[in-house]
């Protein structure tokens, strides 16, 4: 009707709509996007709907000018990111451009193009969080979206009033929709991979990196943040021997350790001591390595798959200092079973001691320090021991909030200041063994982790981040962890046991367990559950959901035919099997029918002619004890089927029902006249 | 005997395929009488708007694929579900919706035959019913449970004859404007277009046998004869309404001098020589129009049919469907 001609113009009613619609999508980007883009793309939303029409009019004389804003824009995002061509940027571009968009909308052809700009936007906001509050924020769309839909096509008719019964519709729609939502996420096929390009970010995550200088892991743990979550198959193991493994460290420049990357492959421990086997939830935090407890005995894998080809999907590789390296950045929360054994130390493999035994220049005081100490013993088992004694019985201090130290860090450390975290102790006593001669390297990680009463899993926070030490001794790298030395209860019971009072320990890091405390860990709990039913669905998820449902091996076309057989019963159930009649009749028709045909088998046909009235008053005579009855059933059908419409149909459907109803059966009707004794009529004429 | 045998074939295949044609697309009038509109007749397509947000969902379903974003699948198949319930929904707005014809109405050339249908809405309420015949404005209604409701549908008539209804078209987008849902009925309603009046005929022509009689007579109309029994026919401005309203039956009330010798006949033959068969058709309208308008009986002589004197409603619209049909198909 109206298409042939040109798009009708916005009304007031649609304009509202749009813009409930436009915010619901904008609102959960707000955390995520340049402070400036989040108010203005905002503002143009509400000043679109808020503004008298004068205002906007500044706007339609002059075109040009949404064209250079959205340029201005895009300038500014590329200035301030310093790249266009990616992920980020396009989202901060398309949330602007919808409030662009909005505010030069003339007609219904570009309430589409915003109603589409909307509902990809509202995608986006799952880049950066898949939480279940995430997932909430979009419900508010979805009822925006079925209002907006339904005013543009309704155009002026749609009273703004009605908007309470518009979310009702849509609400059921919704509603009704979601079967078919179900089946699809579950069924439908997802990748091993992406598509196109890679989906991982350079957006900062928090978490380990490969390289530690003084602070960086203090400031870390000062983060509630979950770094990953753990399953255990059994008991979980003492606290004291949690020690995560992460990014092994080996070059020092005097300030800084970082990571060696070398391409050999490791060895795994061997299984003297039983492993345990426990489950990793590690959440995305951007790099390559895994978690495991110390040291792994086999491969990571798949927490479904079959135990007994531990191969068949390996997503890491161990490498020559048993770290477990993922084959691509963890980019999504993943999830891989992992067995240990739990030992201090592993084989030396053949790789060069060499790189563990590299000094920088500079730090005078501790490479002398370490001379003269390891003259004073005959070994360097007795070397080791007597450092870590040092570090026990000088005056060191753990503290979360040690001084900087610019110049000298580890001897202004050693013999100054003598106030560190974990990095410190770790870093120097490294550089103690060094200057020794003896192999060594930092390990870092996370230690420790506390188990969630709610749901029976462990969880492991940025503030559980540790850093060790290693060193070669017997041709065994042995575990040693200074921080122990100076505080043990960090180790045997945690950060928030170990720091002194009056410092700031991080929330959950405290020992004791407030109400608070455990409301936050019953929601981490369902957030887990979250994660790992929802937001974990992946590839191996579904194939095991197909298994456990006998579709092992289905072939595509018989997973297709599936979702359509359901789709038919959906479609079915929704619409009513009478919908589906071929030929339908209405009500009454039927139930007219019905009686014709009774009557029939009563010896009474109705004449192809004859009306009902004129029927219903002539077996009104054959049957006269159910005359008034029948005369009521011809009077009610005569008006529901030949008369207007009428508002009490139902009723009177009803009643026609309840008449036909009371009529007896066919052999009663003609035993109950004979009984009353009347003469069968002879065959009457037609009135 | 062989090609008798490939004839046949090939008619009964073209018949096959016809009536595949007529159940797709309802091209001859072949829906007598009431329809209930059920699946097999409703189609349901994505309006550009639906097509529009079907191709965002794509991109979407794509993005959270490439991203592997279970929330975006979610989130792509929520809107996705809601999109097929809207389907459903649309469908429901037009299934069991019944139409029939009610008759057809008359034009003169020039002008729009009005056809009436009714609507019955069954036992669901109707949202945003578009009724189109082929040209002509669309007709859009909402219908509350169980109502009836005629529905007038015009269509320019440019052309004397006869003028079908053709096909029409019932639609409606409801809820979303994202499907839809439309069907066609074929109903063999047919009205008459009159011939256009002629503008600025020229004035009545004179009867023949005393016409002037007739004429100066009918200026004495005033003087009432007396009644008589009504026949059909007969104008309603000479019905003896009084009588009707006391109940003592139907009279017509006879003038002095109506009836008598004096009447307008129109002869075709009696046209000027060289008018052509349209311009003359429109000056008979004119005249039947204007005899009509003078309370003057009249009778019509053209080629193929005689039209005996006579006067009222039916008599002029015998006289002017002789003339929309002219040549009548006896002549041609």
């Amino acid at each position: 009707m109206i298409r042939r001609h040109p798009s009708p113009p916005l009304t007031p009613v649609q304009v509202a709509w749009l813009g409930a619609l436009l915010a619901s999508a904008q609102w959960p980007l707000w955390s995520h996007l340049l402070i400036w883009n989040a108010v203005a793309g905002a503002a143009l939303v509400v000043a679109r709907v808020a503004l008298p029409p004068k205002w906007r009019a500044l706007t339609g004389h002059r075109r040009w000018l949404l064209p250079l804003l959205a340029l201005a824009a895009a300038l500014g995002i590329r200035t301030e990111l310093g790249y266009f061509l990616a992920r980020d940027p396009c989202v901060q571009f398309l949330y602007l451009l919808v409030g662009i968009k909005f505010i030069e909308a003339r007609d219904a052809r570009d309430g589409t193009l915003l109603i589409c700009l909307a509902l990809f936007l509202s995608l986006t906001q799952f880049f950066y969080l898949q939480t279940i509050t995430a997932a909430l924020s979009a419900v508010p769309v979805l009822l925006a979206l079925g209002g907006t839909l339904a005013s543009l096509r309704s155009g002026i008719a749609a009273a703004a009033s009605d908007w309470r019964a518009q979310l009702g519709a849509t609400t059921r729609l919704i509603l009704q929709g979601v079967p078919i939502a179900a089946l699809l996420f579950l069924i439908f096929p997802r990748l091993a991979g992406p598509l196109w390009g890679s989906p991982t970010e350079t957006g900062a995550r928090s978490g380990l990196s490969d390289s530690m200088r003084p602070g960086s892991i203090s400031e870390l743990s000062l983060s509630d943040a979950v770094a990953f979550r753990v399953d255990f198959n059994g008991s979980p193991p003492p606290q004291a021997q949690r020690y995560w493994r992460g990014p092994v460290l080996s070059r020092f420049d005097g300030h800084e350790w970082r990571a060696v990357y070398k391409l050999l492959p490791g060895r795994f421990v061997s299984r003297q001591v039983r492993p345990i086997e426990y489950t990793v939830t590690l959440e995305p935090h951007g790099k390559a390595w895994l978690f495991a407890l110390e040291h792994p005995s086999g491969l990571p894998r798949s927490p479904t798959g079959d135990p007994l080809a531990p191969t068949s999907n390996d997503i890491a590789y161990l490498t020559y200092d048993q770290q477990l390296v993922a084959k691509a950045a963890v980019a999504q929360a993943i999830r891989y079973t992992q067995r240990s054994s739990l030992r201090d130390s592993y084989p030396g493999t053949d790789d060069n001691p060499r790189e563990s035994l590299q000094l920088p220049l500079g730090n005078p005081r501790t490479l002398a320090f370490a001379k003269e100490l390891r003259g004073r013993v005959d070994s360097d088992r007795a070397y080791v021991r007597a450092v870590l004694d040092w570090f026990h019985n000088e005056p060191f201090v753990y503290t979360l909030s040690p001084p900087l130290i610019e110049q000298e860090p580890v001897d202004g450390f050693l013999f100054d200041s003598r106030r560190g975290f974990c990095e410190h102790y770790a870093g120097a006593f490294t550089l103690l063994l060094r200057a020794a001669g003896i192999p060594a390297r930092v390990v870092t990680g996370y230690q420790g982790g506390e188990m969630n009463p709610d749901g029976d899993y462990m969880i492991v926070r940025q503030s559980d981040a540790h850093a060790w030490a290693e060193t070669l001794l017997d041709g065994q790298w042995q575990r040693f962890d200074p921080t122990a030395a100076v505080a043990p209860s960090r180790i045997e019971r945690g950060l928030g046991a170990a720091l002194p009072a009056g410092e700031l320990v991080p929330y959950f890091a405290r020992l004791e367990m407030t109400w608070i405390k455990s409301l936050r860990l019953r929601w981490d709990a369902v957030n887990y559950q979250w994660q790992r039913g929802v937001v974990g669905f992946n590839l191996e998820r579904q194939r095991d959901l197909l298994r456990d449902f006998g579709f092992e091996g289905a072939r595509p076309w018989q997973i297709v035919a599936v979702f359509a057989g359901a789709i038919f019963i959906w479609g079915v159930l929704l619409l009513g099997a009478a919908q589906l009649r071929r030929s339908g009749v209405d009500a009454e028709v039927a139930l007219w029918n019905a009686l014709c045909r009774r009557l029939a088998r009563s010896g009474l046909a109705r004449a192809p002619e004859e009306g009902p009235l004129a029927y219903t008053r002539r077996a009104g005579r054959r049957w006269p004890q159910w005359a008034g009855v029948l005369a009521r059933i011809g009077q009610r059908y005569a008006e529901l089927h030949y008369g207007p419409g009428d508002p009490k149909r139902e009723q009177k459907l009803k009643e026609l029902k309840t008449g036909i109803e009371a009529l007896p059966r066919s052999r009663t009707l003609n035993k109950a006249s004979r009984s009353a004794n009347v003469v069968t009529a002879p065959p009457e004429t037609i009135e | 005997m062989t090609t008798l045998g490939i004839a046949g074939l090939q008619t009964q295949a073209r018949s096959w395929r016809q009536r595949v044609r007529q159940l797709v697309w309802r091209l001859a009038p072949g829906d007598l009488d009431r329809i209930v509109l059920r699946h097999s007749r409703i189609y349901i397509l994505p309006t550009p708007r639906g097509a529009a947000l079907l191709a965002t969902l794509a991109t979407m379903l794509l993005t959270a694929m490439n991203y592997a974003l279970s929330l975006g699948f979610a989130l792509t198949f929520l809107v996705g579900g809601m999109v097929a319930a809207a389907l459903l929904a649309t469908f429901r707005n037009m299934a069991g919706l019944a139409v029939a014809p009610l008759g057809a109405g008359e034009a003169f050339a020039g002008g729009d035959l009005e056809f009436n249908l009714s609507l019955a809405s069954g036992s669901r309420q109707r949202i945003g019913i578009t009724v189109a015949g082929r040209q002509g404005l669309p007709n859009s209604v909402d219908l509350a449970p169980g109502a009836t409701r005629p529905i007038a549908i015009s269509i320019p008539a440019p052309k004397r004859g006869h003028l079908g209804l053709g096909r029409i078209s019932l639609s409606s987008d409801f809820p979303f404007g994202i499907w839809r849902a439309w069907a066609y009925v074929h109903f063999p309603l047919t009205g008459t277009v009159f011939p256009a009046p002629e503008a600025g005929a020229p004035p009545l022509p004179p009867g023949h046998h005393g016409s002037y009689v007739g004429r100066s007579s009918r200026l004495a109309d005033t003087e009432l004869a007396g009644l008589r029994d009504y026949e059909r026919g007969d104008a309603q401005n000479r019905i003896a309404w009084k009588a009707v309203a006391r109940g003592a039956g139907w009279y017509s009330k006879q003038f002095e001098g109506t009836g008598g010798g004096g009447v307008l006949e129109l002869h075709w033959v009696e046209l000027p020589v060289g008018i052509d068969t349209e311009t003359g058709l429109s000056r008979f309208t004119a005249w039947i129009l204007s005899a009509e308008r003078a309370a003057l009986p009249f009778s019509l002589h053209i080629p193929g049919t005689v039209l005996r004197t006579g006067q009222g409603a039916g008599h002029r619209r015998a006289a002017l469907t002789a003339l929309a049909v002219f040549p009548p198909a006896s002549a041609r």
